[in-house]
């Protein structure tokens, strides 16, 4: 009974928390549609580039157009749902060193999901609804495939909220970790979108562990291209890893945090 | 008092009581000045600089993995493409980069310093408004091109091997086009920059920009697009943004350099005479509207 | 019941030692010094239900680190606290549902959204039924005055509109236990007034006990019935906002104003400061006048036999005895430099003459 009502507790908190920061960010219309318009257009750029590459050279690594427009699409959806639910997931660096955690610390919630959730990112939309029209235009759409996709989407979403969080956590350890968190995210965002075979064997172990594209973009274009629900319960318990890690790092470093002994104690 | 009146007074008293060398000399101080703090300031925050020379790298890597397995799979290793083989499409692309690295983002600034007002501080000094912006900016832009040549030359070596036929003849040329380029996309930028004089919310005009310099000429050398886009490209001043210090750099033999070199001329030279145009027009449009 | 109890509190921070230098710079990359910072020396106090406590001092005296260890973002090295019976660090939720904070430079509300929309938030994050919400916010609408601004972006409001909202946001839940962290800083005299009202009116109608710090001498005398001021680590001074007047730096200032210019002198007693306002005899001389102002130790003259001596020089027509103002007495306690320096700057002075002790 107790944890039945802590669970809509956190169900009703971030509701409210996403309910927030949606009119929030609506309150400016106008910037709202103009960052969904530049994230459209970025990707839509990129389709491009793919579309005359692929025309010229029919296929790299494997990949043909429809598989770049399918990775295209799940990375951009879950990214974008990830920083619309999870806002604050590159800002948690900064939050920690500027000591704006207190408040988050004063409030009867988690303080991990409450940070992260406390904010969306505009841009991010855009991202969120490419991503979603794309794979309404891919071949052979239906209501399975975009349950499929949706379900993905969302793995994808937690597994890229985890990493960057995980990233950001490391400046309860060593002060300012901006340059670390930043090449993680610029790495993992990058090798996601291109077609994995191009890249040696050797490193490719990098994209299941901490560059994990092969859990946001590769596996998940093996699924989609068979239909293949096998390894949906796989993505979804990877998923539920990295959030378990990345939640764990977090409570080590706000120990560490409580203690007191992180860079110029602030008296 | 009119922000113009007050230019063409001191304007006027200096040109009429130095001698022309002495003018000259103060003109250039001017703006050498600008340009050393500008690039100051950038030395400054060395910590900036990590981020985009690996993002830079990355993009490098990540390319060269693209078109050795284009030219695997299609043409075998030692194939051509478009006329290109694997190694001048990485050298294409490392050089290509350079433009966006190093010279792709004035706007911001330029924007910025439009919108903040700060235009109309700056309106009441006695040089060249365009002018004055151009040197704060090249300053800090040249040092990281050159970052950016040192650390595309050294990935090239490694991912693609030494660069073909790059004699000092060549270095040259690609380090002209390079200049024309770069300020050629100063004066672009600088002139989508002002209408913020007129429209607030201008950015989505720069990102159209930057999504079609990407396009056309950076992320492809332009032989690879479909030929009726080939055509409509010559008349854009895209190809001069990143193709031609990028075709100068990996296979153009001297005709072909000099048409590169005179057209982007030509366009710098449109480029400052539109930048100009639309400065006098704002100018007018604050001095009737007051600011 | 005791709201807040501390014992010993104590905390000690690792702080780097800035390295001197190139080599010694060199030196602390690998093997870095450290040395002991005590923030907090030895902290004990205990707060009972709905006493309004004034928790100051300087700078860098511990302030924020023991507020810190009260609420549980702080574990301290050692010593213990509890609040509201509960353990801050372990039961830190727990107690956050029953703790209310106001921040005046860090807001709660949501910039860009009506405060409405921010109090449905906090009824999500204190878990209160939605009716019960409902009540409770138009409750507090009412009493603070707010209704109008519920609606407007929080961006629009006024700094006093603001923190009026701020504060009926930190008591939506009914708290027990209100941390207020520089109410007042930057509003204009008015708003101060409303702020300190609504406080005190809070402590009355919900029951609440407040822990206020703040630069504001005006927030501390009127609103504050006890003071705990920390220095150095250590508690120098606990007690009642009366007794803290009363007692310390044993001054009083005399200020009297006569119908006519007087000429005298008090054994031991120089005015410090005189004014003629032009009287019959205008060039009169030294020390004539016909205001002064006195500055007494009260160790050395008696009240009443200073104002029988005053009385006796001329008519009065005016006569003001006050108080060192609260403002000195606390520069003064701030300005020791260690701890036992700033116990004595609060304690009377030892030989009281006759005074009230």
């Amino acid at each position: 009974m107790e944890k039945q009502s802590r669970i809509k507790a956190y169900a009703r908190f971030l509701g409210a928390s996403f309910s927030a920061n949606f009119l929030a960010v609506i309150e400016y219309r106008a910037n709202f549609l103009l960052q969904v318009f530049g994230m459209m257009l970025n990707n839509g750029a990129f389709a491009l580039f793919w579309g005359v590459l692929l025309g010229r050279t029919g296929g790299i690594g494997g990949y043909g157009f429809t598989d770049v427009m399918f990775v295209w699409a799940v990375v951009s959806s879950a990214f974008g749902l990830a920083h619309v639910l999870f806002g604050n997931i590159r800002n948690l660096g900064r939050i920690i060193m500027q000591g704006e955690l207190d408040l988050y610390l004063l409030q009867p919630k988690d303080v991990f999901l409450n940070v992260l959730a406390s904010k969306t990112i505009v841009s991010a939309w855009g991202d969120l609804a490419y991503g979603l029209i794309v794979a309404a235009l891919l071949p052979d759409f239906g209501v399975g495939r975009f349950f499929l996709f949706c379900v993905l989407t969302a793995t994808g979403a937690v597994i890229f909220a985890a990493t960057f969080a995980a990233a950001e956590s490391l400046a309860f350890f060593m002060g300012n970790s901006q340059a670390i968190s930043g090449a993680l995210s610029e790495f993992l965002l990058s090798f996601s979108l291109y077609p994995e075979t191009i890249f040696d064997k050797g490193m490719r172990w990098v994209f299941y562990t901490i560059l994990p594209s092969g859990f946001i973009a590769f596996v998940p274009l093996a699924v989609y291209r068979g239909l293949d629900w096998r390894l949906v319960p796989v993505l979804i318990a990877v998923a539920i890893l990295y959030a378990g890690l990345s939640y764990a790092l977090f409570r080590a470093g706000l120990r560490r945090y409580e203690s007191g002994n992180q860079m110029g104690a602030r008296v | 008092m009119r922000c113009g009146q007050t230019r063409g007074r001191v304007g006027g008293g200096r040109v009429m009581s130095h001698s022309l060398g002495a003018y000259a000399f103060a003109v250039g101080r001017k703006y050498g000045l600008a340009g050393a703090t500008g690039l100051k300031t950038r030395l400054a925050y060395l910590g900036n600089y990590a981020g985009s020379i690996l993002t830079y790298g990355l993009f490098v890597f990540v390319f060269s993995r693209i078109w050795t397995a284009v030219f695997e799979s299609k043409a075998g290793a030692t194939g051509f493409i478009a006329g290109y083989d694997r190694a001048t499409a990485i050298w294409y692309f490392i050089v290509a980069e350079i433009s966006v690295f190093g010279f792709g983002r004035f706007f911001w600034r330029l924007a910025e310093d439009v919108k903040s007002g700060q235009v109309s501080y700056l309106l009441g000094r006695p040089y060249s408004f365009v002018g004055f912006h151009y040197a704060e900016s090249m300053g800090p832009a040249l040092v990281d091109a050159v970052i950016f040549l040192a650390e595309g030359f050294l990935l090239g070596t490694l991912l693609a091997g030494p660069p073909v036929h790059f004699g000092p003849g060549r270095a040259a040329a690609l380090i002209l086009s390079l200049l024309l380029a770069g300020s050629l996309q100063f004066f672009l930028q600088f002139a989508l920059a002002m209408t913020a004089f007129w429209i607030e919310e201008n950015a989505a005009f720069f990102w159209i920009f930057q999504k079609l310099a990407l396009i056309v000429g950076t992320l492809l050398p332009i032989e690879f697009l479909p030929p009726r886009a080939q055509a409509v490209a010559a008349y854009t001043p895209f190809p001069s943004l990143s193709y031609a210090p990028a075709r100068i750099a990996v296979a153009a033999g001297i005709p072909e350099g000099l048409r590169l070199v005179s057209i982007q001329m030509v366009w710098l030279l449109g480029a400052i005479l539109l930048c100009e145009a639309v400065y006098r027009l704002a100018r007018k449009n604050l001095s009737v509207n007051g600011g | 019941m005791r709201i807040i109890e501390a014992k010993g509190l104590k905390k000690t921070f690792r702080a780097k030692v800035k390295p001197e230098g190139f080599l010694a710079g060199l030196k602390s990359l690998t093997f870095p010094q450290f040395r002991q910072v005590e923030a907090v020396k030895s902290v004990s106090f205990q707060v009972e239900e709905g006493e309004i406590v004034a928790f100051l001092g300087p700078n860098g005296a511990g302030k924020s680190t023991t507020i810190k260890m009260l609420t549980g973002i702080l574990a301290p090295s050692s010593g213990s606290a509890s609040v509201l019976g509960l353990d801050p660090q372990r039961d830190r939720t727990r107690l956050a549902m029953r703790v209310g904070a106001v921040f005046g430079q860090r807001s709660q509300l949501w910039f860009h959204l009506p405060p409405a929309d921010s109090f449905r938030l906090l009824g999500a994050i204190y878990e209160i039924e939605p009716g019960a919400l409902k009540r409770r916010q138009g409750e507090l609408v009412e009493r603070f005055g707010i209704g109008p601004y519920m609606d407007v972006p929080v961006r629009k409001l006024s700094l006093g509109e603001r923190i009026r909202c701020e504060i009926a946001g930190a008591l939506i839940h009914s708290p027990k236990v209100l941390f207020l962290d520089e109410p007042t800083i930057g509003l204009d005299v008015v708003a101060k007034r409303e702020v300190r009202a609504l406080l005190e009116e809070a402590v009355r109608t919900d029951g609440a006990t407040v822990f206020l710090t703040s630069h504001d001498i005006g927030d501390i005398e009127k609103v504050c019935k006890r003071a705990l001021i920390i220095h150095h680590g250590e508690v120098v001074v606990d007690e009642s906002m009366k007794d803290l007047k009363h007692r310390a730096l044993a001054r009083k200032f005399i200020g009297v104003k006569y119908a006519e210019p007087v000429s005298f002198e008090l054994p031991g007693l120089v005015p410090t400061k005189t004014k003629l306002e032009g009287g019959a005899s205008a060039g009169s001389s030294g020390g004539a006048f016909t205001q002064a102002s006195f500055v007494v130790d009260t160790r050395r003259h008696r009240i009443p036999e200073l104002i029988r001596a005053l009385a006796e020089k001329g008519e009065i027509l005016d006569l003001t005895v006050e108080d060192e103002p609260l403002e000195n007495i606390i520069a003064s306690i701030f300005a020791a430099r260690t701890g036992v320096e700033a116990c004595d700057a609060a304690r009377p002075v030892a030989e009281s003459a006759g005074g009230e002790s």
